[in-house]
């Protein structure tokens, strides 16, 4: 293919899109990895405990308020 | 991931393909990548289900690995969720 025809404007639209889309799946999956190592201990039954629930949700709030504090502390430094 | 490429490579060898055929193409082979990534989960699921191999995959390891992936698939949903949710 052409990649000058990728040159439209439409086109760069929708790449930047899926591209963003692309970096969040990639952000959700890195941290479901992290959090299910730290929540999910025991045998795996049919369906997640509250607890369970709880803390995987926790755990993905927990990250982005640590993101936060590191871009704070970043920003501070400069 | 170099997203020149693989938008060159989605219009295949079409020259001057359509745009919206060329954002369906694109879209599915992000999908397949997407789909690529939850192959990884057999790794935890290998972890969680089979703590002593045999030599064939027993009734109960199975089931496990079908909870596993039942529930890493929840997994990410609520982790997801979680992360957006509180974006707003």
């Amino acid at each position: 293919m052409d990649p000058s025809s990728l040159d439209t404007a439409e086109l760069q639209r929708f790449l930047s899109q899926e591209k963003e889309r692309a970096m969040m799946n990639e952000m959700v999956a890195k941290l479901t990895s992290v959090c299910w190592d730290k929540c999910i201990t025991s045998t795996l039954g049919s369906k997640f405990s509250s607890g369970e629930s709880a803390c995987l949700s926790n755990c993905g709030q927990r990250y982005l308020d640590l993101s936060l504090i590191i871009m704070k502390r970043i920003q501070s430094m400069q | 991931m170099d997203f020149s490429s693989m938008a060159s490579q989605a219009g295949g060898s079409n020259p001057k393909m359509p745009t919206e055929k060329f954002m369906d193409h694109f879209k599915s082979q992000m999908e397949q990548a997407y789909a690529q990534k939850f192959i990884e989960l057999g790794g935890k699921c290998f972890d969680k289900c089979v703590t002593k191999p045999g030599s064939s995959l027993g009734g109960s390891e199975s089931s496990c690995v079908s909870r596993c992936v039942d529930r890493y698939i929840e997994a990410t949903g609520i982790v997801g969720r979680a992360l957006f949710k509180a974006n707003q």
